[in-house]
């Protein structure tokens, strides 16, 4: 199964390597999508998890020992239907191509699970119609 | 074949037979021209994309004692008011100016009361669709003082039905095909068609190509001064040329223009258009500027029209121009056809490039469809153009400054 969760690390915590200990110990792939990580400050990663259902929990279980703050609820993209043309400018921006138009009724798709939070599309967009969750 | 006179006959009958511009071209390819020009009476065209050339005129009734105002802003937008005392032409593309238009907690409370975030860029684009939208707009006029008009200033707030008059006058229009912009240079581009990213990154064409309105009728045939169509859910009128009208651009055999050609100068009634229609919209970077849905009808009146109609995407081609150049004429990668730039993708120099669009197809299709159903029920009847548009414009740059090096 795949979890996508935010990591916040505390500052001890970002020599540690987590992302192979993940893979070592627990048999669990981290798709980095989002990072920001710098030397003695609080890093932040955004991570697709997948993995065994059980071995994805004691991952996490030991994320937490770790001090690691995991939260479900990362950013998110959010589209407001009534404000959207689906002009479609969006989609040339999006580098994973999360945003695309139907190519028969033109309209504007948003597969999330494709999204890796860039948020080129929210400047991008002409009508104002994309924002983050938070 | 047929005239307007009598498609406005089986129109106020209900008995019309009316065609989107798609529906049409799928037929052409079933039954051919001579079946198809025998069956229609009339194809509807729609576009929906941003047009920065276009503009409101207010009269906003005077107030006592009376004005005659020199200066002002709607929202903070500049409108221009060198006319007589309360009349006022609010552009499209005119960005939120407060300089000389008062403290900088009006700003704020201004800001507050459109609930938009300050980072947010306003223009008169969003006044005008505000305005539409049957919203409050605050007004700021600065007056000159005369015999006529005592009053120095005046502060108020204007919705559609406080004012007179308020219709859109748009300069240029519909343009007649459009540009494919990338970006070859080495760093990202701010453009009106939006972010260009470097080394080719993505590519944007702005017009719906074969549902858009006069790439169906290449040769201003049956479109002239006087034809009525929809403009912003609400009925306008072509009013003349547009501004940069370039009839002459080089065209293919089936008469459609490799570039930007015709444009048309419109006039409609904003008191009656519909907010879905008319958005006011932003570019990073370049400005704002206001996205209009527009649908124009086109008479049957013979085979011809039915043979321009049913142009297709695979049909028209529109040159891919490098923004990375910062000169008036741009070196250009060659000519794309729609049904490439439709499909998403495009190659250029070998290399393929992601291709958005900035017309919105879905809401062009709506516009059509909705001047299909206006047409059916007898609602809207079309009009005998009084001139017909030129067709023989030179397209003039402004080159007297500087050295006369005649490059070709």
């Amino acid at each position: 199964m795949k979890k996508r969760v935010t990591l916040t690390f505390p500052k001890r915590t970002v020599h540690m390597p987590v992302t192979y200990r993940l893979a070592k110990d627990f048999n669990v792939a981290a798709n980095i999508i989002r990072a920001e990580v710098a030397p003695n400050q609080v890093g932040t990663l955004v991570v697709e998890l997948s993995g065994d259902i059980d071995q994805l929990d004691a991952a996490l279980e030991w994320l937490r020992v770790q001090e690691i703050d995991i939260s479900a609820t990362s950013r998110e993209i959010m589209i407001d239907e009534d404000a959207c043309v689906h002009c479609g400018l969006c989609t040339g921006v999006c580098p994973t191509e999360a945003l695309s138009l139907n190519r028969d009724t033109f309209q504007l798709v948003f597969t999330r699970s494709r999204c890796i939070v860039c948020e080129q599309c929210i400047p991008t967009c002409p009508v104002q119609a994309i924002a983050t969750n938070i | 074949m047929r005239t307007i006179d009598e498609i406005n006959e089986k129109i106020q009958a209900k008995r019309a037979v009316v065609w989107t511009v798609e529906e049409l071209k799928a037929n052409v390819v079933e039954m051919g021209v001579k079946k198809v020009a025998q069956m229609v009476d009339v194809v509807t065209t729609g576009t929906f994309e941003p047009m920065e050339s276009s503009g409101a005129i207010l009269n906003l009734g005077q107030p006592d004692p009376p004005i005659k105002i020199r200066q002002c802003w709607l929202d903070g937008v500049a409108a221009y008011a060198g006319f007589g005392a309360v009349d006022l032409y609010l552009g499209a593309s005119q960005s939120a100016d407060y300089s000389g238009s008062g403290e900088v907690s009006d700003l704020e409370e201004l800001r507050e009361m459109r609930s938009r975030s300050p980072q947010q860029e306003l223009g008169g684009g969003h006044v005008i669709a505000d305005l539409i939208a049957g919203k409050p707009v605050k007004l700021r006029a600065i007056g000159q003082v005369t015999d006529c008009y005592p009053r120095a200033s005046i502060e108020t707030t204007i919705t559609r039905d406080t004012i007179n008059q308020f219709y859109l006058y748009n300069p240029r229009n519909l343009y007649q095909n459009f540009i494919v912009g990338v970006n070859g240079g080495d760093r990202p581009l701010f453009t009106y068609l939006g972010p260009l990213q470097p080394q080719l990154g993505n590519a944007v064409f702005s017009n719906p190509g074969a549902l858009s309105p006069l790439l169906n009728d290449p040769d201003l045939q049956v479109v002239g001064i006087g034809s009525r169509i929809f403009l912003g859910g609400g009925i306008g009128y072509v009013a003349w040329e547009g501004t940069q009208h370039f009839p002459l651009q080089k065209r293919l055999p089936n008469r459609t223009p490799i570039g930007p050609a015709a444009t048309l100068a419109l006039i409609g009634d904003a008191k009656q258009m519909d907010a879905r229609w008319v958005r006011g919209c932003y570019f990073k970077s370049y400005g704002p500027s206001l996205m209009l849905g527009i649908g124009v009808p086109l008479p049957v009146l013979n085979e011809t029209v039915v043979e321009r109609c049913a142009v297709r995407d695979e049909d028209l081609v529109a040159p891919v121009v490098d923004f990375a150049i910062p000169r008036r004429v741009r070196p250009n990668f060659g000519l794309v056809s729609y049904a490439q730039l439709k499909s998403g993708q495009i190659t250029i120099d070998g290399k393929r490039v992601r291709v958005a669009p900035l017309a919105s197809i879905f809401l062009a299709r709506q516009v059509a469809e909705t001047l299909k159903q206006w047409i059916e029920q007898g609602e809207f009847t079309l009009t005998q153009p009084v001139a017909s548009l030129p067709s023989d414009r030179p397209f003039l740059a402004q080159d007297r400054w500087g050295a006369q090096i005649n490059l070709e």
